[in-house]
């Protein structure tokens, strides 16, 4: 019988480096700590930038206590310090020695590194944007914190460079109640996601939308804490904008970047109300104006032909309701009744031949 | 072998053009009705996209409405100027005649005879004038919403978007059923009554189909014309009633079967047939 040699090789293999992996933190390191902040914890330690700036290479003795990382030792990321003298190293800047050191953090966290190449980040870094954010502008550099606790320091962490919308965010019905606590409602990671995070103008995001909303408001449990309906996403979605954004979807793009009413465009993006809320963009008082922001020159009437999530019913709609009605009893009757007709006509002409 | 003319030029395009419109409608229209479901979405691809199916939708939708207003201007026209003869409208002779033929299937009595159209006939033409009536009024709505809900209520929208949906579907069904039966699948006309295309008829089939009408013809010019209760009415009066009769008989027909089939059923019942044989007997 056929064996193929060494068919133990590649699990051992694999079992020596899983073995290896956690050494890091346990066996000494090359350098221990103290020994790097016996000249760290210099304040006037720096070295001289390409661009002509001081880089301060002053690191407090605490820099990592309070951090995730607080049993890590400086050379697992620093690895190429762990050679004393240090071996040149000659940055434009201190944002370029930043860009340069970040990639240490994949050799740990290689997934979530892998999800920022599809990024809208990583475009921006790709592009040269020395101003595109890089793992330690969100997680902190030797401060790296659990990045959603509390939850509001999502927010926060996003708010660094995305004031604008997370203050409309912090005012919205997500924003104030995840400051009270709420385990449910969204942080900006739970729409735009962490690591791969889309281009909100992107056609990929634009097509997501519906459903995005949906992973929450159409969650019957979840939306029963809140006496809110799970049926939003259904009627939406049989409704005429809905047709068309799943038509649209299906073909991979919008057309002529004119992206159909979905639930933003009601109901507003990071500024969303409660419907109840005379803020609110879809409280009858502003529903006219929201209307017109496509269909312009509607009319006081124009938003009853909107049935506000409800299916129709003899409270709601009637019109609506009577002619669905209608119609299920008047195909079935007149299509079963010429079919009936037919049949008896060939029943008769079978006889007669 | 001899034909008689039964539809003129104008009436045999008219039906190439509401076939080709129909066709594109349909094509155009279900993917948008049955969105999720793959054949939809895999027909709108092939379209190029849901807006350029809704492009050919409209334009066809508004050139159908054209073929409409345009025949019903014609027909209005044909009766003020007392030209037409009011052989499409449905009569009390009508009712009967569909009533004693579903006795007939049932082997309860004889064939009716009929004249130049036959109920089946005026039940399809009306059906479909009624149909396209709906469909054209409740497309303009939610072609044109701003200036519907500028004059209306809301509400029709939503209410023109379900009866236009529902109402196409049903105009599609009954093409697919009745239409496609009598044109084609009907023994009698088997594989394609080929009439509203060449615009005539076979002598043979007029003495077979229309025995009234030929009977009529072959009298010659002394014949009685064939009496029509709306020609002695006056016109606003035609104007009004004959499309109420029209639509009634077009949408009375199915019941008109199941009725005549659910009689003859009760009349059947074992009691009930003693008891008739007895009332007839003397006593």
């Amino acid at each position: 019988m056929f064996r193929p040699p060494g068919r133990f090789v590649l699990p051992l293999a694999l079992l020596v480096v899983l073995a290896a992996a956690p050494a890091g933190a346990q066996t000494p390191p090359a350098v221990d700590n103290a020994t790097c902040l016996g000249c760290h914890t210099d304040t006037s330690l720096s070295i001289k930038a390409g661009d002509g700036t001081d880089i301060s290479l002053h690191v407090p003795e605490t820099a990592l206590a309070g951090s995730v990382h607080a049993k890590h030792n400086c050379v697992d990321c620093h690895k190429a310090m762990a050679e004393i003298p240090h071996p040149a190293a000659a940055f434009v800047s201190r944002r370029a020695m930043s860009v340069a050191l970040t990639e240490q953090c994949r050799t740990c966290h290689f997934a979530n590194y892998t999800k920022t190449l599809d990024s809208v980040h990583q475009a921006a870094v790709a592009r040269g944007d020395r101003m595109a954010p890089l793992c330690v502008d969100c997680h902190g550099s030797h401060d790296v914190k659990k990045p959603s606790t509390p939850r509001t320091l999502v927010s926060q962490t996003c708010a660094k460079c995305h004031e604008g919308v997370a203050g409309a965010y912090a005012r919205s019905v997500h924003g104030q109640d995840v400051s009270n606590g709420n385990p449910d409602v969204p942080t900006c990671v739970d729409c735009h996601r962490a690591h791969d995070i889309a281009g909100p103008h992107k056609t990929e995001w634009e097509l997501r939308l519906p459903e995005m909303c949906g992973r929450c408001h159409a969650d019957a449990a979840k939306m029963k804490k809140y006496g809110l309906s799970n049926n939003v996403l259904r009627t939406y979605l049989t409704d005429f904008h809905g047709k068309t954004a799943s038509l649209r979807r299906d073909q991979g793009k919008p057309v002529n970047g004119a992206v159909v009413a979905r639930c933003p465009e009601c109901h507003g993006v990071h500024d969303i109300q409660k419907t109840k809320d005379p803020q609110s963009r879809v409280i009858k008082a502003n529903l006219l104006q929201t209307c017109r922001q496509c269909h312009e020159g509607a009319t006081d009437n124009f938003p009853g032909a909107w049935l506000s999530h409800y299916e129709p019913g003899l409270h709601k709609a009637p019109l609506v309701y009577a002619v669905k009605v209608g119609y299920s009893v008047l195909i079935p009757f007149m299509i079963g009744g010429l079919g009936l007709q037919i049949l008896l006509h060939l029943w008769r002409l079978r006889g007669k031949a | 072998m001899r034909t008689v003319t039964r539809f003129s030029t104008l009436e045999r395009a008219e039906h190439i053009a509401v076939m080709a419109l129909f066709v594109v409608l349909a094509l155009t229209g279900f993917p948008q009705k049955f969105y999720d479901h793959r054949w939809a979405q895999l027909l709108t691809g092939w379209l190029g996209g849901v807006d350029t199916a809704r492009w050919f939708h409209r334009a066809a939708g508004l050139a159908f409405g054209a073929l409409l207003a345009a025949h019903v201007l014609r027909l209005v026209a044909s009766v003020v100027k007392r030209t037409t003869s009011f052989s499409m409208v449905p009569t009390r002779r009508d009712f009967a005649d569909a009533v004693q033929t579903i006795r007939y299937y049932l082997r309860l009595g004889d064939a009716p005879r009929f004249d130049h159209f036959d109920y089946r006939q005026k039940f399809e033409y009306w059906g479909m004038l009624l149909g396209s009536a709906v469909v054209v009024g409740t497309g303009l709505a939610l072609l044109f919403p701003i200036q519907t809900a500028q004059w209306l209520p809301g509400q029709l929208i939503p209410a023109a978007y379900v009866a236009h949906s529902q109402e196409g579907l049903m105009a599609f069904l009954v093409v697919i059923v009745w239409h496609i039966y009598n044109a084609h699948l009907n023994p009698d006309v088997f594989p394609f009554d080929r009439s509203i295309f060449t615009g005539e008829i076979s002598e043979h089939r007029l003495q077979h189909e229309h025995a009234i009408e030929y009977e009529r013809l072959t009298q010659g010019p002394g014949a009685p014309a064939s009496d029509n209760p709306y020609r002695r009415l006056s016109w606003p009066v035609q104007l009004v009633v004959a499309p109420i009769a029209g639509s009634a008989f077009a949408m009375l027909l199915p019941a008109i079967g199941v009725g005549v089939v659910l009689k003859a059923a009760f009349d059947a019942l074992p009691g009930r047939r003693a008891r008739r044989r007895d009332s007839r007997s003397p006593s």
